[in-house]
């Protein structure tokens, strides 16, 4: 039998299904840094945070911004649940710059209102990144 | 001759009405068969999460969390009561504000305080009309409700909940069951207890898997149960959307059967005056002749 070299990988958001694919590599943002997962990993669940998460197929390449959520691997099969996804097509630079500003001027009552804030300005850099790096590669 | 004009005059109105009502039954079922889509599409989400929970709840030993701690000495209590925006749905808004007074009263009865969100112009109107209190209004309900609409609404209840405001958590709404059948029922939404023993059953049938976690089981746990939480209330809005739609395509094919059978025996009843009259006309014609021989 011939080795496996790709995972089934889905991306599910309470909305609908996003993705769903056979994947070699797939890189996503956990809680405490960057994870990544390659064919015939050991079950794990994670915690997610706010970042990229980047899935190579054989052929294809997807990056998309998740937003907290859980991955669970297990029997070559990962999971990623998050609560919203964001591809670069959706994004406008001019209105994530704008949220940044935003972010950083909100008022920081509390520790709460601190964790908000820290979350916001993290979240808007996160989506500017994937403007910029991925928005200019579809225009071109 | 009179009747004949109002007989027609009436089938008329009836063969108009006859076409709204044709036309909203199969607006409605276009817009159930979206909002199906839209509810199966949340199914996935929600198995998964709960899949996690018994995984991890079984990894975690005596879970104590704020959310599954029910509260016996705080007599408050909230109660999401989920309704239209628009009527013309037959017994839909009716069903789930009956429910939803029914539980109202048996709180009470338990000397409980509840405070009201009332969701759906409809509910809003029918609260005001009894002279119930509510303690907040929305008036707008999306046909297609967003998860980010939701979420807040949820987060909400869990703080107060945690703050020891609340003691518990019901929705009151049209859950779907199938599309043949949908029950308006009160949910309890929090404290979430009942729901993660019988997450652990299922688990025990299934094989056990050593995970790696990343953080500590009980810590994955502290977040996983907001989410269920959350997801759960957005499932129930996606629930009651589908079925205000089908509530709605069943009663205008109701109102659309009805005007068909008026027309038709409109339709029959103008017939009989028309013949009537010219039997009559006839009769005179023939009459007057044999007068005047």
């Amino acid at each position: 039998m011939a080795r496996r070299e790709t995972f089934q990988c889905t991306v599910i958001t309470p909305e609908r299904q996003v993705l769903d694919c056979e994947a070699k590599f797939v890189a996503f943002p956990a809680h405490d840094g960057e994870f990544g997962v390659l064919v015939n990993r050991a079950p794990l669940v994670c915690k997610l945070g706010i970042g990229l998460l980047r899935i190579e197929t054989a052929n294809d390449r997807h990056v998309m911004m998740v937003d907290e959520g859980f991955a669970q691997v297990v029997d070559n099969r990962l999971t990623i649940l998050t609560e919203s996804t964001a591809h670069a097509e959706d994004l406008d630079a001019a209105v994530v710059e704008q949220s940044r500003v935003e972010a950083r001027a909100m008022r920081v009552p509390d520790e709460a209102g601190y964790r908000a804030r820290s979350k916001a300005i993290q979240r808007a850099q996160v989506q500017l990144r994937l403007v910029r790096t991925e928005g200019s590669k579809e225009k071109a | 001759m009179a009747n004949r004009k109002v007989l027609l005059k009436r089938r008329k109105t009836a063969r108009n009405i006859c076409k709204i009502t044709r036309t909203m039954q199969l607006i409605a079922t276009a817009r159930f068969q979206a909002a199906f889509k839209r509810a199966m599409g949340t199914k996935p989400y929600v198995e998964k999460l709960a899949e996690l929970v018994a995984n991890l709840s079984e990894s975690a030993e005596g879970v104590d969390h704020p959310l599954l701690q029910t509260q016996p000495n705080v007599k408050r209590s909230s109660l999401l009561i989920l309704t239209s925006m628009r009527g013309l749905c037959g017994g839909y808004n009716a069903n789930v504000l009956r429910a939803a007074a029914a539980h109202l009263d048996e709180q009470s009865a338990h000397g409980i305080d509840t405070d009201v969100h009332m969701i759906g112009k409809k509910g809003i109107a029918f609260f005001q009309f009894l002279k119930r209190p509510m303690a907040k209004q929305t008036a707008q309900v999306s046909d297609a409700p967003s998860f980010e609409d939701v979420e807040p609404i949820a987060n909400e209840w869990m703080d107060r909940l945690t703050r020891g405001e609340i003691a518990t958590v019901h929705v009151a709404y049209m859950r779907f069951v199938s599309a043949g059948q949908q029950r308006a029922e009160v949910m309890q939404l929090l404290p979430l207890a009942c729901d993660v023993d019988s997450g652990s059953k299922k688990a025990e049938t299934s094989r056990r898997v050593e995970y790696e976690f990343s953080p500590a089981p009980e810590a994955l746990l502290n977040e996983l149960l907001p989410a269920t939480v959350r997801v759960r209330l957005f499932q129930c809005f996606t629930e009651a959307v589908v079925s205000e739609q089908i509530a709605r395509m069943v009663a205008m094919k109701a109102a659309t059967d009805a005007a068909t059978d008026m027309i038709k025996s409109l339709t029959r009843r103008y017939n009989r005056a028309r013949q009537t009259y010219i039997t009559m006309e006839l009769l005179d014609i023939v009459g007057g002749a044999n007068a005047l021989e």
